[in-house]
């Protein structure tokens, strides 16, 4: 079930630990990004995470974050590590494909917000991942998963995953619409956390969905999750859906612990079609985190017909929204998979699309009743581990069958329309060796919440040390 | 809402392409129709909520700072 590896290359190291040797000046910047481009010559020719990688740039940034760190002026846990983007995120004077073949050439002028905060925080941005096409998607199909190179990354945000799981970044970002941050964490054995819905600005990010998208960070622990939503969360008047709520320190709660904490554990839906081997690692995560002390509550998950459904209605109009022109100009360049769900996307009526919007807010506010003395809800991320390249579809133990994708989104989707904030960590592996994820959703803008509670869990297990063995 | 609604083939398909100003080659319009199916048969399972009066989950900030 991979390895555990004490870390001796530079590339090896967690973000928390590459700032640390970085603050005390007992690793460069340089160093540390010419360590992980070596990784990335390595090993991304037969992974394939990256559509663009930012060699001259990265050094570019890593010598100026060495300069800056030796002259006194460090700027904190971000400066001169490595982050990897998705390609949906604008990058100033670098290629940005969002993964498809309509925007090859399509060079921006401008950083979105995210970048500019991680540029702000010294983060070196080390290159663009791969989505699957315009993040409408859960297969990520240019990329390969670290673990086992025939199955899937997940996705859409799969580049980013694999990016991290193979330690060719300290830490990615992600968008999630329907799970696309969460899925490539899971499937790949990442820490993913999917903020609440107006937490993190979408500024100069390709949409898929305005009411759904949301962008978070994918990393290899908790610590690393807190440290990059220290630089990237806050209030950006140019995404109409951020909140200009408080931001805190995302790491001040890691090591309180989970003692007297509730949390609420779902007698339906979440648990209701899923591989055996999911099943047994999440349920024993939970009871683990009972074992820390926590108080568990059974709760009824409410309106569970209608989350795909809600997501559904809302989702695939509000993509052919923003693809209108580009399907009639160059339709035939997207792909197959995707330019038909965005020309079902042309016929669907505006009366339904708003019922799904009024569904939302039915499903919010059963959220918000469930909720009544819980601080987080457990449960799988996903219902199966990563599928192999090319299969389409899951069979369930009574014979059921449901597709892939119908199957990651299912378990996602709440996040999505609830907005609530939600963190997969690792919770065990299969016995093919594939990595299993908990799904920890808290309570609006209570992200130190599902940290503190991944951090709790990550302390108590040796999940997220262990590393793919087959890319070295 | 009880009425289900046609498949989305032949003249109807045609018709709701027209409607959406969206011109398609011929060839693609087989593997169209059973994709609109699904996804109008998922959305019709919300006519299972009861909506009364719920607005939707939508909002427009009228400020300009």
């Amino acid at each position: 079930m991979g390895e555990k590896v004490n870390a001796v290359e530079p590339y090896e190291l967690s973000l928390h630990e590459a700032a640390e040797q970085i603050r005390e000046k007992k690793l460069s910047p340089v160093e540390l990004t010419e360590s992980v481009l070596g990784r990335i010559k390595a090993v991304d020719e037969r992974v394939g995470a990256f559509v663009t990688v930012m060699q001259d740039q990265a050094v570019r940034a890593a010598r100026t974050a060495e300069k800056e760190i030796a002259d006194g002026a460090y700027r904190g846990p971000l400066h001169g590590v490595c982050i990897a983007v998705k390609d949906l995120l604008d990058t100033a004077g670098v290629l940005t494909t969002s993964s498809s073949r309509t925007r090859a050439d399509h060079v921006p002028d401008t950083d979105a917000a995210v970048v500019e905060h991680l540029e702000a925080a010294g983060a070196v941005i080390i290159g663009k991942t791969h989505t699957h096409e315009f993040a409408y998607g859960v297969i990520t199909p240019t990329t390969r998963n670290p673990w086992n190179l025939d199955h899937i990354p997940g996705g859409s945000s799969g580049g980013s995953g694999a990016a991290v799981a193979a330690r060719m970044c300290q830490g990615a970002i992600g968008s999630d619409t329907g799970g696309s941050v969460r899925i490539p964490s899971a499937v790949c054995g990442t820490v993913g956390l999917k903020p609440t819905y107006g937490r993190v600005s979408r500024r100069g990010t390709t949409s898929l969905s305005w009411s759904l998208d949301h962008l978070g960070p994918l990393t290899n622990s908790v610590h690393d999750a807190a440290l990059m939503m220290d630089a990237i969360a806050g209030y950006d008047r140019a995404d109409p859906a951020t909140r200009d709520v408080p931001v805190p320190r995302h790491t001040e709660q890691l090591t309180a612990g989970v003692e007297n904490l509730v949390f609420g554990v779902p007698r339906n839906y979440f648990f209701d079609q899923l591989d055996p081997e999911v099943e047994s690692a999440v349920r024993a995560a939970i009871e683990q985190l009972a074992g820390l002390g926590a108080e568990l509550r059974e709760v009824e998950i409410p309106y569970p017909d209608l989350y795909m459904p809600a997501e559904f209605g809302i989702l695939v109009p509000e993509a052919s929204a923003y693809h209108q022109e580009a399907l009639r100009k160059v339709g035939d360049l997207y792909e197959d998979d995707v330019r038909v769900l965005l020309e079902v996307g042309e016929l669907m009526l505006a009366t339904d699309y708003i019922k799904a919007q009024r569904m939302r807010t039915l499903i919010q506010q059963g959220w918000r009743d469930m909720f009544d003395g819980l601080d987080a809800v457990l449960a799988p991320t996903l219902p199966a581990v990563a599928a192999r390249v090319g299969e389409l579809a899951f069979t369930w133990p009574d014979g059921e069958e449901e597709p892939v994708i119908n199957s990651y989104v299912r378990t996602s989707a709440p996040g999505n329309l609830t907005g609530l904030p939600a963190l997969s960590v690792p919770c065990g592996f299969s016995a093919g060796g594939m990595p299993i994820g908990l799904q920890i959703i808290g309570r609006p803008f209570a992200e130190p919440t599902v940290l503190r509670v991944g951090a709790a869990y990550e302390a108590a297990t040796d999940w997220s040390d262990r590393r793919p063995a087959g890319l070295s | 809402m009880s009425r289900l609604r046609p498949s989305c083939s032949g003249a109807t398909l045609d018709e709701l392409l027209r409607v959406a100003r969206l011109e398609l080659d011929p060839e693609r319009l087989p593997g169209l129709g059973p994709v609109v199916d699904q996804i109008y048969g998922l959305v019709d399972q919300l006519d299972a909520a009861d909506l009364g009066d719920v607005p939707p989950a939508t909002a427009f900030d009228a400020r300009w700072e």
